[in-house]
């Protein structure tokens, strides 16, 4: 009997291999990593590479989908209450856990609540939601969960930060255990995770999506170096490298062997006033003298000159690709005439002196951004007293209390929209907000509320003509950002947020 | 050593910016601040910070959450490979040419001897790690760009971080052998009847090697903190790498435990340097 089962496993071994399986997953994907995720579990995953490098592993019930909108993952459809504050969730059926546990709606409400519990401060999600609230079973395959609020941004924070992970196993293992080797419900499963060197998933035989994952082997390379990776990916030893800038798209866009993918980053870099502090008090007060700031920038010719026009100038903190973007508004033009005219209406006809601070080495080219502003200004008779200082320093909270009253700086906003742009840069209290506009704060806290998204499109048009008027800021640009591949990567596009989606990529030849 | 570390990772800037979340609110940064000890004068954190190192706790990193001890152990075993397959490519390249280049001055190998010695010592080792990785890997596809597999892996950074060394071990062999060449213990076996080659590698040699064995402490010691950047070109997963992610992210402790550990190896690596010495050298003995 023995000898007969060993016989029949033999021979379908042997026939397995020759059945062609429709979305059979094959190859290696190899991607570089520029540095050490700081864990490969989601829950405590806080940086970019350690979310982009954990996230294979992990679905979530909604994901973004490319244009920013919020599409199905592990609920299949949900409804929204009349007053915005009850979600139900109408789960997928038949998903397993890699550990072969079932996905259902007692495993999320289990997760839910175990999550809430405040001495369990493991899944940062639920602290970045301040409306998280109660959740209910209904029935196998339905949750409903209520915010406290009407929160416009509850599914982008769940499609940012919350992952199904398996209740039983978690309970089982202890969550110093789980950290070690996580499961999830994600395409790809764990196989190996070597800190500083690599680590190496295999795509997920039970996912629910049985045409996904396309390649068999997902390995990440950490290296740290920018001229290592730019190597490596020359050599075909990784297939994928972030983060390029200017000069490796130079060295890169003849080479047969590899293609470039660029991308508009949702970065908007640009110089801060401030109305608070040491900037009370001072001409910047005046939207004249703003506007006569924003006049005075050749924004045109700092793109072309120093990111080789790769690169837009904007009109404002809502950028082509956000939710309300107003095409009618129109970067401000270099016009350094009209500018001096403004300056003489406020009341400084001969300019003023001002001190500027600037992030050393940030960003691309940024001290050089540093002083072409400087340049500019001068042109108008604005003498700005310009200190670059390291960034640790520079993003420290005694310095935004006692520098400029003007610095320049950038803010990113990743999920389509400008809110959290605004947000953070705008809100009276936090150390790093240091202009205070009552206006901009009553239009912030309608937008956070407003659940239905053609609502909340009209009011960042309508905000965004508000400061376009009396700006905050002196608005630069966008940059682009670049990416490589080999040429045997297929169904690879990269995310405005920088993390990786790879359901999709395959790896031919 | 302690004392510099610790003053000098707190100028680099305030790890609460870095630990916590840009949107944190004030009471978070500040239980953060009390959680890690950062909210007591420096003089106190420095106290508490000494007795934990003296008795041998090397804290626990901010950012990977995990003991100090146990991360260093992790890295250690690829360090000490690269630091050792260097160490192995500078003598058996060194020792040999070194002599030679000292017996025949002048000669065509004394000048490559010389040369090299020369390269070794002005040439920067992380231009030269980015040159063999054109050359040798982008160019010529003879090796691996990058990564600790197998054998391969380890040819070019050994070869990147060996170069300095072999280059300081050529020129002082050189100079030994010249030296000991002119010993009177040498024309009296010259005059013996002794053929050269006898000479040479029964009196000279032996003679010449032995200011070597302090150089090749010395450079140890120095290719375990030079790997920092090689490791870090090679993404060679050891200790130079942990401690570069570790700067970066302001991880004060993970910084001081790791110079403390490398401190500390070069302080043994110097005590065991001595003690060879005398055995070798009668001559220190009598001292």
């Amino acid at each position: 009997m023995r000898n007969r089962s060993c016989v029949f496993l033999f021979i379908v071994f042997l026939i397995v291999p020759l059945v062609p399986v429709r979305g059979q997953p094959s190859g290696e994907l190899v991607i570089a990593l520029p540095n050490d995720p700081t864990g490969i579990y989601i829950g405590n995953a806080s940086d970019v590479t350690a979310i982009s490098a954990t996230r294979p592993l992990y679905d979530g019930l909604v994901v973004y989908g490319a244009d920013g909108s919020i599409q199905p993952g592990l609920a299949e459809s949900w409804d929204i209450s009349e007053d915005g504050r009850t979600y139900t969730f109408h789960l997928r059926e038949g998903v397993k856990f890699h550990n072969g546990e079932d996905f259902n709606a007692h495993a999320v409400s289990t997760i839910w609540e175990y999550g809430m519990t405040p001495t369990n401060q493991w899944l940062s999600y639920y602290d970045s939601v301040a409306s998280a609230g109660d959740i209910v079973v209904i029935d196998d395959y339905t949750v409903e969960i209520t915010t406290s609020e009407p929160d416009a941004f509850f599914l982008s924070e769940m499609a940012n930060g919350w992952f199904a992970i398996p209740p039983a196993y978690l309970a089982e293992v202890g969550l110093e255990a789980f950290e070690a080797a996580p499961v999830g419900t994600g395409p790809f499963m764990l196989e190996n995770w070597a800190p500083g060197d690599r680590i190496v998933m295999r795509a997920f035989a039970d996912y629910w999506n049985p045409e996904q994952p396309k390649v068999e082997r997902l390995t990440f390379r950490i290296i740290p170096d920018a001229t290592t990776r730019m190597a490596a990916i020359q050599t075909g030893e990784v297939d994928i490298v972030t983060r390029l800038n200017t000069d490796d798209v130079a060295l890169l866009e003849f080479n047969p062997d590899v293609k470039i993918v660029s991308y508009p980053n949702d970065r908007v870099y640009y110089v801060a006033f401030k109305n608070i502090g040491n900037g009370a008090g001072t001409p910047l007060e005046d939207k004249l003298v703003r506007q006569a700031l924003n006049l005075a920038v050749d924004r045109e010719g700092l793109v072309a000159a120093l990111f080789s026009g790769y690169g837009q100038t904007v009109s404002g903190f809502v950028i082509p690709s956000n939710l309300g973007f107003d095409p009618s508004l129109q970067p401000y033009p270099h016009d350094p005439q009209r500018a001096r005219e403004l300056l003489a209406e406020a009341g400084y006809p001969e300019g003023f002196a001002i001190g500027m601070s600037c992030p050393a080495d940030a960003y691309t080219n940024i001290n050089e951004v540093c002083l072409s502003v400087q340049r500019d200004l001068d042109g108008i008779g604005v003498d700005v007293d310009l200190e670059f200082k390291t960034t640790n320093a520079f993003w420290s909270e005694a310095h935004y209390a006692t520098t400029g009253p003007m610095y320049v700086d950038s803010w990113s906003s990743p999920n389509g929209e400008a809110f959290w742009r605004l947000e953070g840069s705008l809100t009276p209290g936090y150390y790093y907000s240091t202009w205070t506009d009552p206006v901009i704060v009553d239009y912030l806290g309608q937008i956070a509320q407003a659940v239905d998204r053609e609502e909340r499109a009209a009011l960042y048009a309508e905000l965004s003509h508000y400061m376009y008027d009396d700006p905050p800021y002196i608005y630069l640009y966008v940059l682009n950002l670049f990416e490589a591949t080999t040429k045997r990567v297929t169904g690879y596009q990269p995310l405005p947020n920088e993390t990786f989606y790879l359901n999709e990529v395959g790896v031919g030849g | 050593m302690l004392v510099l570390v610790f003053f000098t990772v707190r100028l680099t800037g305030d790890p609460v910016g870095l630990m916590v979340a840009r949107n944190a609110t004030p009471e978070q940064r500040e239980a953060f601040r009390v959680a890690h000890g950062f909210d007591r004068p420096l003089a106190e954190q420095f106290i508490g910070y000494l007795g934990n190192a003296l008795g041998g706790d090397l804290g626990k990193s901010l950012r990977l959450h995990l003991p100090n001890a146990e991360l260093i152990m992790q890295r250690l075993p690829a360090t000490m490979e690269l630091a050792l397959a260097a160490l192995l490519l500078s003598l058996v390249i060194a020792v040999p040419l070194g002599i030679i280049s000292g017996v025949f001055p002048g000669s065509p190998l004394d000048l490559l001897a010389r040369l090299i010695g020369l390269a070794g010592q002005t040439i920067p080792s992380f231009w030269l790690a980015m040159i063999l990785i054109l050359v040798f890997a982008v160019n010529l596809r003879l090796f691996p760009t990058f990564g600790r597999d197998s054998l391969e892996h380890l040819v070019l950074p050994a070869v990147a971080l060996s170069v300095a060394s072999m280059g300081q071990m050529v020129r002082l062999l050189r100079s030994a052998v010249l030296e000991v060449s002119r010993e009177n213990y040498i024309r009296t076996a010259r005059s013996k009847g002794l053929s050269e080659i006898v000479i040479t590698l029964r009196h000279v040699t032996p003679n010449a090697l032995i200011p070597l064995v302090s150089v090749v402490g010395v450079n140890f010691t120095y290719m375990l903190g030079g790997s920092v950047y090689i490791e870090t070109i090679f993404a060679w997963p050891g200790l130079g790498t942990l401690l570069n992610d570790a700067i970066n992210d302001s991880d004060f402790p993970l910084v001081q435990a790791i110079t403390i550990f490398i401190a500390a190896f070069a302080i043994g690596l110097n005590l065991l340097t001595d003690i060879a010495y005398d055995l070798i050298d009668p001559r220190a003995r009598q001292r």
